[in-house]
């Protein structure tokens, strides 16, 4: 019971809870013969008509992305590339498998109807017409993240079994790791492509809000790298966001490395709800759109552009679990959110949320996903986001600028223009001004900033008044954080085409103070002349 | 005392909370008070009663059967946001929820959904 409103005068705004089932038939709303199952956003349905509608969502969600854009859907389905699914073993990717399994590459055999030895569904149904949607072995990804949380066991045969349990289906199995962000051995198999030796022990300066790059030392295991970048961010809602950037990235490569045209990831409804309101609370409202559906154009020429899919988009978490227990399939759970300490993470403060909200109000939930569905960006993007791979807003470091309250330490950035702290004198912007301009002396060091998307900006400089719990690795430091490979490739190729661009960027990112009569002769134009 | 056997399943890592077992069985009296103390030895002579329902059952497991992290089970007197109840593999909403009154032999499923996407 939450409120404003007088609950005297307005029964409503009391907003108590409502029962989800209205008691008056329990009659199942597709069939109307059998007696109801399970509730699904106030509506009964039976056992037999649960399974077709979760079938029928599924697909819904899926097929109009199968066939290369333009194409018909007339002709049947046919992807431009092979299969990759992401798992993660849990609730909902565990029924996302299993309904990829048995959709597209069931065997005739297991369809065969008991009574009459016919097949089980129409002509039309997609095993026969849509044979070998995809082009190749499908693949079955899953990232093992035990290396971010100590304690937790690695979970890679239990997933390894339940992915060769659908031995008709003949996936291949592709195990990652978290670490592998940081393994050049991983990035080598995806083709990454050669790295400089200076890329390769490309680091970045975590406590300054410039992320200037630095050298860092390349002889440290993968795991030691991914846990001194972790434990180095400053909230633990930043590392929650880390470890999911990282898993769609490992996901995204692998795939492409698989020539993939489509990944299909097991985000229910329910999931989606919650990474929107908390995509949005943490600074990424730019890729609203993205968080739904997306599609990811590879580095290397000869790799397809990635559509990733989240078919169980339309279909909630209580319709996944239940379609897993009534199909006898285990959840790899875990029982993580007690022992991270990340409890409070925006991520994990909006899961509550929104599971409180889904058990009272079901049809709430679905109005999240629908209402961000319709939201677009007023602005044009600059481009791709360095670290999270997706359209960056452009001028977000000028506009940061202007709205951002700094430290004295960094004030000398904020100078410039008509952002000047009012109680200081011309005279002490100007030594701050200068000091700034000295310290850079020579060439500007090249940073991260600049190739940042608003929300990764954030997640890397924002900083908890609490900090985090987590110590760095013995031997590393916060001024040297190692940085994932596609970073450190994609550095080294944006600074050999991007050379002239630079000077314009370090303008805007560092600001420079203008003279009264420059400032003068860059509005000239616009002045109107005296009379 | 009368009491009635319940069998007792758990789904979607649950079982995590209950030393990894997945299927119990209990017995539970079929009269309990209204408050919904578990106690045993309590009189339920100077106690409003009732006939045993869901709700007593969930108070039985948290207060007999759960080894760990009550808040990851109960929430507000049931079962927490996210945890979903078949009775007879049936939604526990078709059924009353907690004044669903349990019969000898029932079968209750709890399926967590709070564990990964």
């Amino acid at each position: 019971m939450s409120s404003c409103e007088n609950p005297n005068t307005d029964k409503d705004v009391l907003m108590t809870r409502r029962q989800k089932f209205d008691g008056k038939t329990k009659l199942c709303v597709k069939c109307k013969e059998n007696t109801g199952n399970i509730v699904i956003r106030y509506a009964v349905y039976c056992k037999s008509c649960f399974f077709p509608l979760v079938q029928g969502r599924f697909r819904k969600s899926l097929e109009p992305t199968i066939n290369a854009p333009n194409g018909s859907r007339r002709k049947g389905l046919k992807a431009s590339g092979s299969l990759v699914v992401g798992i993660s073993g849990g609730t909902s990717s565990v029924a996302m498998l299993d309904l990829v399994a048995k959709t597209y590459f069931a065997s005739l055999e297991d369809n065969k109807n008991e009574a009459n030895g016919k097949l089980k569904g129409g002509k039309e149904h997609p095993r026969l017409v849509d044979k070998g949607v995809w082009k190749g072995k499908p693949t079955v990804c899953y990232v093992e993240v035990c290396g971010a949380f100590p304690g937790e066991k690695d979970r890679t045969e239990e997933v390894r079994h339940l992915v060769e349990s659908y031995s008709y289906a003949n996936f291949d199995f592709v195990p990652l790791r978290l670490e592998d962000s940081f393994d050049q051995k991983w990035w080598d198999t995806v083709g990454g492509g050669d790295l400089s030796t200076a890329a390769r022990s490309l680091g970045f300066d975590m406590t300054d809000e410039e992320l200037r790059l630095t050298t860092s030392s390349s002889d440290i295991s993968p795991l030691t790298a991914m846990q001194t970048y972790l434990s180095s961010l400053p909230t633990p809602t930043a590392f929650h966001s880390a470890v999911q950037i990282f898993i769609r990235l490992l996901l995204l490569h692998t795939a492409a490395s698989q020539r993939a045209s489509h990944l299909l990831l097991g985000t229910s409804l329910t999931a989606l709800s919650v990474n929107l309101i908390s995509g949005i609370a943490q600074g990424a409202g730019f890729s609203v759109a993205e968080e739904a559906q997306e599609v990811w154009h590879p580095a290397s020429d000869d790799a397809l552009p990635i559509r990733i899919v989240r078919p169980m988009r339309d279909i909630g978490m209580k319709e996944c679990a239940v379609w897993d227990w009534w199909c006898n399939l285990r959840v790899l759970a875990h029982s993580r959110p007690s022992q991270s300490g990340g409890k409070n993470a925006i991520s994990a403060l909006t899961k509550d949320f929104i599971f409180g909200l889904e058990s009272d109000y079901p049809a709430t939930v679905s109005t999240i996903a629908r209402t961000c569905a319709k939201l677009t960006p007023k602005e044009g993007s600059d481009g791709i986001c360095i670290f999270c791979r997706r359209p960056a807003q452009s001028g977000v470091q000028e506009w940061k600028a202007r709205i951002s309250i700094r430290s004295y330490q960094e004030a000398s950035l904020a100078v410039s223009g008509n952002t000047r702290p009012p109680h200081l004198t011309e005279e002490e912007i100007t030594n701050l001004t200068k000091t700034s301009l000295d310290s850079g002396s020579g060439p500007p060091v090249p940073s991260l900033t600049s190739q940042l998307c608003y929300a990764c900006h954030t997640l890397l400089t924002s900083r908890s008044s609490r900090g985090t719990a987590a110590s760095l690795p013995s031997g590393q430091s916060l001024n040297n954080v190692p940085l994932p490979f596609w970073i450190r490739s994609s550095i080294e190729t944006r600074s050999f085409h991007k050379h002239a661009k630079h000077d314009f960027d370090a303008d805007i990112t560092h600001g420079v103070k203008l003279s009264r009569s420059e400032m003068k002769d860059q509005i000239a134009e616009f002045l109107l002349p005296e009379e | 005392m009368n009491t009635i056997s319940i069998k007792i399943e758990f789904g979607g890592g649950l079982e995590l909370l209950f030393e990894n077992k997945r299927s119990y069985r209990v017995d539970i009296p079929s009269v309990v008070p209204t408050d919904n103390t578990t106690d045993a030895e309590a009189n339920l002579a100077d106690k409003e009663t009732k006939d045993v329902d869901v709700d007593y059952l969930i108070h039985h497991m948290k207060d007999h059967m759960l080894k760990e992290r009550v808040e990851l089970f109960m929430e507000k007197n049931t079962v927490r946001p996210g945890i979903l109840v078949l009775i007879n593999d049936t939604d526990w909403e078709l059924e009353g929820e907690g004044e669903y009154q349990l019969k000898n032999g029932d079968e209750v499923v709890f399926i967590s959904t709070l564990h990964g996407g």
